[in-house]
């Protein structure tokens, strides 16, 4: 029977099987689908990232839905990198990414609040006073109301107040400052402008508008390295990341890339796929030793022995043996090597003195523009001595000599600079080279050699201008005697196995790292180098910065560099990412943000030397000078560490906050009365002793900062080193602090300082903070404004780690009621410009500048002399610091806020010592933002709105963002040098980079002379690449490669050269062993603070996420053997401390931390989970509760070439890797969880 | 509209002036409400509180208490889904309800903050009285440890509890054991997510996926420690009924 009606002819079954059986389709319902779709959609995708101070700048898909974050992604739509270099993607870690979930968190602040007594004594003062600084001002003239909200900061007692309330006493309060004490001391603290540059703008711009004063904090968090301003004349520039992947052999010394440059490190892992051999540095076995071929691990702090004895077997290997003819042309044309030293006869031998200079012969070379600044070399085909161009002379007070063509600067021809005197018939000269390595302090190996080398050295003896006949030395053999090289005199080791400096051998001793592992890793090291031209690279970071002679670690690591052509070489030189968040638009943002456009310039401090006189850490200093100076020290010099700092400021090297024991809003008057100008009278009255700079007496109240703001920043919970001391005498209310004062245990005071008992505690009159959490700064605050985050403003990021700008953008409106830090700040200036009325009006205001890096003031002081002495006259801007009145229209803040001041079309923009015209660019922000009216200013100038008019601000003011700017920016440095630098950024002119076009997808930035690298399709961005390949001089005195520093206090403190410096004992820990014993036993530790993994970097900690992963609390770990000896188990809660304070912290006991150290992640606050300390009878403290700052006197040298201030280039650094801290196993836990019977006993802060 | 519950709504939220006068206006709506007789002294407790304390020291400890004690957060979801990735779309979903009922969040809070969710239920009481039901166990939870703590802020929670039909426990929540390292993992785990039919709409982000989390809350109450993350994927096949 056939089948024939059975088929259907014209349809087929809708559920048939289909794949051979093994599919069918079924028509059960699909609402399950609709449920998926709906859990995954979304109203928009916004732009954003995560504004930490982490370098990361890594770009995120923030998906919004009913007007609340749902989820987010990292973005993968970064421009592509070449072809043989891997892309930038992924970027973004998973710290980040909790990020959105904190968005909403409990843990944010909702609302602005105030310290309840505060806001009680503000409300009776308003009943009496409707004047609302007249109401400041009764509650300030009233010590007991002044002490009564002091004293319980950091203890809780807020209420919410709504934003005009808390406007009206923040504006009260300045205005009364500035009033009374004088604007600058008004003091903002806000760090790395790179990670949100419009927020930081917003309190900078407000602050430099009425004359207060903005803090560094690149120098103040000890990320600064000063051998970069040292030896570069750069703050720190550095390759991008991708970059590592043109290296042939790598480095991580001192750096953990895996754990604290999470999105970079895949390109670590790409270039060890790509062939590098790695080596890595690290104490402990950290977990950027899993990417190690070998793993070097020096005992911490001694990490310049390692460097120095690779440089001992890089020198003889390859130098003197003259193995790599490019190293020895690369160091005759980009370093100082050939550079002649003048030395001098000192006790039967020879020191070394300063770079001889052109104006010390007796013909000067021919050179009439600032021949004391120009340095000589030999001419190494006649003998004869001439001037090679691009030394710092040449770069004010002529043009187009400074280059680094290598000419010589009479003739113009082309000359090779002689290397070494060795065997040019010359004589030799003994020459004292110090010794510091046997002043080891305890716990570090001392190793025992003459405090004074003499080597022999090759010399030649020059006729100077007196007549006189002198010794003088190429740094090349200098610093080739240094490393203890032998050159045949036989005054150096014969072999690397020889226990002298700086030996393999004697490496070995110091640091511990078997000498084979030394020689074969700087022969492997050089090797590369000179077959790839300079491919070895360093990564170098906190773990060797952080130290008190950090520097001298920096500088043997950068030697190595050098010495095998590596920096300024794609694939090869240094790479420093600590803290180096890059503000590539940095020029364009400068007007903006500390208002240069209205008023130039800005009051600016360094933090380090702020903190420590104002929080009176200095009362308590213990390190001596003695302790510090060079046998070889050509003039001894005396007084506490204070002291040098106090003549920094006086001479002009360092800025000062305060300025004047004198409120400088009156100072003008005062002049006016004496018939002279305000420099003059300035100078005048500081020669003749009836005006004092403030920093002669820091205590005294008419020198204490009075109002003091904190945004972006949690300077109490993370980076204040000396946590207990700004407690005790900054804000006044209760603190750890074991230690007695040099007054109270009888120790040598100060010499220049004003000595006064009782210390005083609570100078500060208002600490406001701006933050989007209740961090440990905003519990010790007195007023605390809710922020946005970085989902809920609109702003700008770029990283050093990256060449793209990116956005951050408002996908939802700030929560509860937070404000953007803009906002915040405008709201803030339009109230201080209606209250200051009555008070304020045009005021003149005198402004103390130091002498500055990038302008001729560089060239102000070739010899120390202070005019205090009477070893010169003050002269300002020569001798001293300059003095510049300059106008504020007080009752017109706000509308010069929101505007764009006129200074901008008539003096222009720069930057690093170039300048040049912005009149297009204002008109171009004219038709982009529109424009407004400022009363009394002609015309109508470009609005500043809103952070986006703010962002388009900097966009089309920076050279890397606009191509005409970046063309003018070459153009401009061209006729320094004398070169066209166009070329570098022609091609790009007509690119103009706009707020949206960032948002749509990260753009690449535009090469500019603002930094040392290019941004091309052929090379990666790296450090110093203008340098070599432009033959830009580097910014320094020789404009080579400064390896030789020559400042007489260089001089003084034996660091011409680097030289090995073990830790400084700051004695801080010896007084507390068995003081105040619990039955437990005590060890003393190193105290070593390494950046977290279980933080969003260094700005929280407290998420529930970063709080499970770790252990809920405060860590610390610690060695096995260590915690054996003191009966210590892994999860106990120990306390660590020292005179300085004191912290609870749980035990991590770990195998991977060698003995004799503590290791506790910075930035654990002391907000939760952490119990009350044994020692102090309060809660235990934060990381810095054990710190206390110490400055180091060569880094306040200025006036002096690449060694002249700016603002977070040069400066004394918070170092706190030498402190040592008495551990135990605590033997009561206390919560501190039941209520204080009165404030005296209430805990400092209330944890949850 | 349900007045008490308005009036639960301003005894909870951050005490003000304006509060404080219209008190007797409070405590005549509390009263007029029947279910919240056994709830009236401890109110009464509060209002005198509220009524005789110096402002700025209520406003203090109120400060103290819900906007710096992340125990006592009145953002529900703090207690549900903590700092996770559920919390953004569970405040969506919240939003939604509110939405259904004509009503959008307007004061600068948050959905799930809780006087907002009894304003809710004050405005449309059978939806509200709904998703306070659900929310009994969270509220048991605030409950419990604001009588831990002897605040008399307890009562508005008590109050809570009665309109959502719960029984108000009495014993003062006290901290927490530590939680287990196994215990720790399991409140971590998530379920896998499954597809097609087996797939439990509901719990992925059907409309009742709030019920369903806060389901999860009273199964696994008290957040210990770290506050759990309910698993809010089922993967039985039963009907999930919510």
């Amino acid at each position: 029977m056939s089948h024939f009606l059975d088929r259907l002819a014209f349809f087929k079954r809708y559920v048939e099987p289909f794949a051979g059986g093994h599919g069918s389709v079924t028509n059960e319902p699909r609402g399950w689908e609709d449920a998926y779709r709906q859990r995954w959609a979304h109203d928009k995708i916004v732009r954003s990232t995560h504004g930490v101070n982490c370098t990361g700048s890594c770009s995120w898909k923030i998906y919004v839905k009913g007007g609340v974050v749902t989820w987010e992604t990292q973005q993968t739509d970064y421009p592509r990198t070449r072809p043989g270099l891997p892309n930038h993607e992924p970027r973004g870690c998973g710290r980040g990414a909790t990020y959105s979930w904190y968005l909403y968190s409990a843990n944010r602040l909702k609302h602005p609040m105030m310290r309840k007594r505060l806001l009680r004594l503000w409300r009776e003062a308003k009943a009496q006073h409707p004047d609302p600084v007249r109401a400041w001002e009764s509650i300030q003239a009233d010590p007991a109301k002044r002490r009564e909200y002091q004293k319980v900061r950091g203890m809780g007692g807020f209420v919410r107040v709504s934003w005009e309330e808390a406007e009206e006493l923040i504006a009260a309060a300045n205005v009364y400052t500035a009033k009374t004490h004088g604007p600058d001391r008004i003091i903002g603290f806000s760090p790395i402008p790179a990670m949100s540059m419009v927020s930081y703008a917003a309190g900078s711009r407000y602050l430099s508008l009425i004359g207060g004063v903005c803090m560094s904090f690149y120098d103040w968090y000890c990320d600064l390295p000063p051998s970069s301003p040292q030896t570069w004349g750069e703050q720190t520039d550095v390759p991008e990341s991708a970059d590592w992947y043109n290296a042939g052999f790598l480095m991580m010394w001192g750096s953990n890339v895996p754990q604290t440059r999470t999105p970079d490190a895949h390109f670590m892992t790409e270039a060890r796929y790509h062939g590098a051999k790695t080596v890595v540095v690290t104490p402990d076995y950290s977990e950027a030793s899993k990417f190690a071929d070998l793993w070097l691990h020096p005992k911490q702090g001694t990490d310049a022995a390692l460097a120095l004895a690779m440089g001992h077997v890089i020198l003889k290997e390859w130098h003197l043996a003259g193995r790599s003819s490019y190293f020895e042309d690369y160091c005759r044309r980009y370093t100082d090597m050939p550079m002649l030293v003048l030395l001098e006869p000192r006790d039967g031998v020879q020191v070394m003195g300063r770079q001889l200079r052109a104006a010390d012969l007796p013909d000067a070379l021919g050179e009439t523009n600032n021949s004391e600044w120009k340095t000589v070399a030999v001419d190494d085909a006649t003998g004869r001595l001439y001037c090679p161009t691009g030394s710092i002379g040449f770069r004010w007070g002529e043009q187009g000599k400074w280059n680094l063509e290598g000419r010589d600067s009479r003739t113009l021809e082309v000359t090779t600079p002689r290397l070494t005197l060795l065997g040019n018939g010359g004589e030799t000269a003994e020459v004292a080279f110090p010794y510091f390595g046997g002043r080891a302090p305890e716990f570090f190996n001392p190793s025992r050699h003459d405090e004074v080398l003499v080597r022999r050295v090759p010399a030649m003896r020059v006729r100077l201008k007196d007549g006189s006949a002198r010794l003088v030395a190429t740094v090349y053999d200098l610093f080739v005697a240094n490393y203890g090289v032998e050159r045949g005199f036989g005054d150096c080791a014969a072999n690397y196995d020889e226990d002298r400096p700086y030996t393999p051998a004697w490496a070995e001793k110091v640091c511990g790292v078997p000498r084979a592992h030394i020689v074969a890793t700087a022969r492997e090291f050089a090797a590369n180098a000179d077959r790839t031209q300079g491919k070895s690279m360093v990564i170098l970071g906190a773990a060797v910065n952080h130290w008190y002679h950090g520097d001298m670690i920096y500088r043997g690591i950068i030697n190595l560099l050098v010495m095998c052509g590596c920096i300024g070489q794609s694939g090869g030189g240094w790479a420093h990412y600590v803290g180096q968040e890059k503000l590539r638009p940095q020029t364009g943002w400068v007007p903006l943000a500390f208002a240069t456009d209205w008023h130039r310039p800005p009051r600016q401090m360094n933090s380090t030397s702020f903190w420590y006189a104002h929080t009176d850490q200095w009362r308590y200093e213990k390190l001596r000078v003695e302790e510090l100076l060079s046998p070889t020290a050509p003039q001894p010099l005396k007084g506490a560490l204070i002291d040098f700092n106090v003549r920094a400021e006086r001479m002009g090297w360092l800025p000062s906050a305060p300025q004047l024991q004198a409120n400088p809003l009156r100072i003008a008057e005062l002049a006016k009365a004496a018939g002279e100008a305000p420099a003059a009278f300035v100078a005048r009255a500081l020669g003749d002793g009836t005006l004092r700079m403030s920093c002669e007496d820091p205590d005294h109240p008419a020198n204490w900062p009075r109002n003091l703001f904190v945004w972006r920043s949690n300077l109490l919970g993370s980076s204040g080193k000396g946590h207990e001391y700004f407690l005790k005498h900054l804000l006044g209310t209760v603190h750890g602090v074991q230690g007695k004062d040099l007054g109270e245990q009888g120790g040598v005071k100060p010499e220049e300082v004003v000595w006064r008992d009782p210390a005083p505690e609570g100078k500060l009159d208002l600490l406001v903070t701006l933050d989007f959490r209740m961090s440990t700064t905003c519990m010790y605050s007195d007023v605390v404004l809710p922020t946005a985050t970085w989902y809920e403003k609109h702003d700008l990021n770029t990283s050093d780690m990256h060449p793209f700008i990116h956005p951050l953008s408002a996908a939802v409106d700030p929560a509860w009621e937070a404000r953007t830090d803009w906002a915040i700040f405008k709201g803030i200036a339009r109230r201080f410009s209606e209250l200051c009325v009555g008070h304020l009006g045009v005021e003149t205001d005198v402004v103390l500048a130091p002498l500055m890096h990038d302008t001729p003031q560089e060239l102000a002081q070739n010899a120390v002399r202070d005019w205090k002495r009477g070893e010169c006259e003050p002269v300002p801007g020569k001798t001293m610091p300059a003095v510049v009145a300059i106008e504020r229209d007080y009752p017109r803040t706000y509308a010069r806020f929101t505007a764009l001041g006129p200074l901008m079309d008539k003096v222009g923009n720069g930057g690093k010592g170039i300048a040049w015209k912005t009149e297009h660019e204002v008109e171009f922000l004219a038709q982009l933002n529109g424009t407004t009216v400022v009363p009394g200013v002609e015309g109508r100038r470009p609005k500043i709105e809103t952070d986006i008019d703010a962002a388009e601000v900097i966009l089309a003011l920076a050279p890397e963002t606009n191509g005409h700017v970046a063309v003018k920016a070459w153009a401009a440095l061209s006729q320094n040098t004398g070169r066209d630098h166009t070329h570098l950024a022609k091609g790009k002119e007509h690119e103009a980079i706009r707020f949206r076009d960032v948002q749509a997808q990260p753009r690449k930035i535009i090469s500019s002379p603002t930094w040392s690298g290019v941004e091309s399709e052929e090379v990666c961005y790296n450090a110093g690449y203008t340098n070599v390949h432009e033959l830009i001089p580097w910014r320094t005195l020789s404009g080579r490669q400064q390896l030789y520093q020559d400042h007489p206090w260089m001089l003084a403190f034996g660091e011409q050269l680097c030289v090995y410096k073990p830790p400084v004992d700051l004695k801080a820990h010896q007084a507390m062993v068995g003081r105040v014993p619990n039955g437990n036993k005590e060890l003393v530790l190193n105290f070593i603070t390494p950046h977290q993994k279980w933080g969003i970097h260094s700005t929280y900690s407290d998420n529930l996420i970063m709080l499970t992963l770790n252990r809920g609390g405060p860590v610390a770990w610690i060695s096995e053997a260590d915690a054996a000896r003191a009966g210590i188990e892994d999860n106990d809660w120990i306390e660590a401390f020292n005179l300085n304070g004191a912290l609870t912290a749980r035990a991590v006991v770990s195998q991977r931390v060698p003995e004799g150290m503590i290791l506790m992640y910075h930035a654990q606050e002391k907000i939760v989970n952490t119990p009350g300390s044994e020692v102090m009878k309060t809660r235990g403290g934060i990381h810095n509760s054990v710190t206390r700052a110490v400055l180091k006197p060569t880094h306040m040298i200025g006036g002096y070439a690449q060694l002249s201030y700016g603002f977070n280039y040069h400066g004394t650094i918070g170092t706190n890797r030498d402190e040592f801290v008495v551990v135990r196993k605590m033997a009561k836990v206390d919560w501190m969880d039941e209520p204080a019977a009165s404030d005296q006993a209430a805990p400092a802060v209330a944890a949850e | 509209m349900r007045r008490s519950l308005r009036a639960l709504a301003a005894l909870l939220a951050y005490p003000t002036a304006e509060l404080q006068q219209a008190l007797p206006e409070v405590r005549a709506a509390l009263a007029a409400d029947a279910t919240l007789a056994p709830a009236m002294p401890a109110l009464d407790r509060l209002l005198a509180e509220l009524g005789a304390g110096d402002l700025l020291d209520l406003q203090e400890a109120y400060v103290a208490l819900f906007d710096r004690t992340r125990g006592l957060c009145l953002n529900l979801f703090e207690h549900v889904h903590g700092d996770s990735r559920e919390r953004g779309p569970a405040m969506v979903e919240l939003a939604g309800i509110y939405a259904a009922a004509g009503l959008a969040p307007a004061a600068g809070e948050l959905p799930d903050y809780l006087p907002m969710l009894l304003e809710f239920a004050a405005v449309a009481p059978e939806r509200g009285a709904d998703l306070l039901a659900n929310a009994a166990p969270l509220l048991d939870l605030l409950h419990r440890r604001l009588l831990a703590r002897g605040s008399a802020y307890a009562a508005v929670l008590h109050a809570a509890l009665l309109v959502a039909g719960a029984e108000p426990g009495t014993a003062p929540l006290a901290d927490a054991p530590e939680a287990t390292p196994e215990e720790l993992d399991a409140a971590y785990a998530e379920a896998p997510v499954v597809f097609g039919p087996d797939a439990d709409p509901a719990a992925e982000c059907g409309g009742v996926a709030l019920a369903a989390k806060l389901r999860a809350a009273r199964r696994n109450p008290a957040p210990p420690m770290p506050s759990r993350r309910p698993v809010i994927r089922h993967v039985t096949t039963a009907p999930s009924g919510g």
